[in-house]
């Protein structure tokens, strides 16, 4: 019999818990997982990219509220209908309704409107040398994006992040305290998504919305009322805050490489693409994606029993030294194997070549006209958990001429 | 016209088997296997199922199969 090999504990409940410490890279090396609170960690890349599509690996996030006591309230009732929770045929047959509508040729067109709103934003800001990069920059910019992506008019951005955010909450540990709000801004977001969805089908647009809306209208009773309001409510819940916090930590990574921001600088056409993928590798918004055993099933000398939690640490398999050369430095000349940072197997990222894109063009604009990029004083992240990003996040910079 | 995969940006993920379940199909062990002909009636799906690929490793070509 193989003998059982020791295996690292790793602490990620606490708010000190780091994915880029030293704790977690030396369990790297030790062995291909690590145990925790929540289930295994898996922490190769070879094993991830196995797992991360696994058959007998499924979503499982649907348990998610009544975990938290949550059950049968506005957030509960939308959130067993969304996409991101649905399995099987529901889920697939959504799913290839709505992948059409997020493909790199429907985001290629908006790439000069992605570009005049970065201008736009740092013209704010571009001559004071300083800025807080967040709020001036990352809010603004990820949530006028989803506004013209649903053709919301760009003016009510704010409310539109505040209800996204309210709404994200839902996702934090604290979901039961805040719940009466978190239901409140379902309730107003639906309102809000009924009379969108009403006003594109009575006039189309050129929008992300419209050709769901003629999805469903072509293809009388498959995508119902219901699942498209549902799935409006999911787009402005998880299209801004990923966006807004996948900036900001692309920020720190390449402040703290100048010759490779001087890079993309010197010729953004050829490195956009390759700065957002090495951004995503090196520090990724989403810190470890989970999946839930619906039956169980051996890897390798581990027994992974039927409801037990898998988290796929993305960050750590993409900085696997097993994988990649020179892991931790962002180098955009290197050809590097795909990271997990968008997830997998069939429920892959929706929104990926939105977010690839306009990414892209913010890093884009923003080196093209920043040169000696440092953060600044007080800078605030989010703790490590299963998502992070920044609260604060000053910036210095002299302007390029 | 045919279908082609390029097997070194494969990942495996599965998309292209939701918009064209008569094309594409994961085995059981999660690999993609795939028909290269295709019937007419079908275009539309695999066309989606082009422009669903995360990785951008499906192309349709010209050439007679
Ligand atoms: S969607 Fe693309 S990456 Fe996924 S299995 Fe199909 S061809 Fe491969």
């Amino acid at each position: 019999m193989a003998r059982q090999p020791t295996t690292s504990y790793l602490d990620i409940t606490g708010e000190h818990f780091r994915m880029n410490s030293e704790e977690v890279r030396k369990a790297r090396t030790t062995h291909w997982y690590a145990r925790t609170e929540w289930g295994i960690a898996v922490l190769t890349y070879e094993d991830s990219s196995f797992l991360l599509k696994h058959p007998q690996l499924t979503q499982g996030s649907a348990k998610w509220p009544a975990q938290h006591g949550v059950v049968g309230g506005r957030f509960d009732t939308w959130w067993q209908k969304t996409l991101l929770v649905l399995e099987g045929d529901e889920h697939n047959r959504i799913r290839r309704l709505v992948n059409p509508a997020f493909s790199a040729r429907q985001i290629e067109p908006m790439h000069d409107r992605f570009r005049s709103l970065a201008d736009e934003l740092i013209d704010d800001w571009i001559d004071h040398g300083q800025t807080e990069f967040a709020s001036r920059f990352a809010a603004p910019y990820a949530t006028r994006i989803l506004c013209m992506m649903l053709g919301i008019a760009e003016h009510d951005w704010k409310k539109i992040h505040e209800l996204a955010a309210t709404i994200g909450l839902g996702l934090g540990v604290t979901i039961k305290q805040n719940i009466a709000s978190i239901d409140d801004a379902v309730v107003e977001l639906t309102r809000y998504a009924q009379s969108l969805v009403q006003s594109r089908r009575e006039s189309p647009r050129s929008d992300i919305l419209s050709t769901l809306v003629a999805t469903r209208d072509a293809d009388a009773g498959k995508l119902s009322d219901e699942e498209l309001v549902n799935l409006v409510i999911l787009l402005i819940f998880a299209g801004i805050d990923t966006t807004r916090n996948q900036l900001a930590l692309s920020i720190d990574s390449f402040s703290r490489q100048p010759d490779q921001w001087e890079k993309l600088a010197a010729d953004p056409d050829r490195y956009a693409t390759k700065a957002v993928e090495e951004a995503l590798r090196v520090n990724p918004i989403g810190r470890w994606i989970s999946r839930e055993a619906a039956e169980t099933f051996q890897h390798r000398e581990r027994t992974i029993e039927k409801g037990s939690t898998v988290h796929l640490f993305t960050l750590i398999s993409a900085t696997d030294p097993a994988e990649f050369g020179n892991p931790d430095r962002i180098d955009l000349d290197a050809e590097r194997s795909p990271h997990f940072a968008f997830g997998g197997g069939i429920h892959h990222c929706l929104g990926h070549f939105v977010a690839r894109a306009d990414i892209g063009v913010a890093l884009s604009a923003m080196a093209t006209r920043m040169t000696d990029l440092r953060i600044g004083e007080g800078a605030e992240w989010l703790p490590d958990s299963g998502n992070t990003g920044a609260v604060t996040l000053p910036i210095t910079f002299a302007q390029r001429h | 016209m045919k279908i082609v995969v390029d097997q070194e940006k494969c990942q495996n993920h599965g998309l292209c088997a939701i918009s064209a379940p008569a094309n594409f199909a994961l085995d059981t062990d999660g690999k993609l296997q795939y028909h290269e002909s295709f019937n007419e009636e079908n275009i539309d799906d695999i066309e989606d199922a082009v422009d669903s690929c995360p990785l951008q490793a499906i192309t349709l070509s010209r050439d007679a199969a």
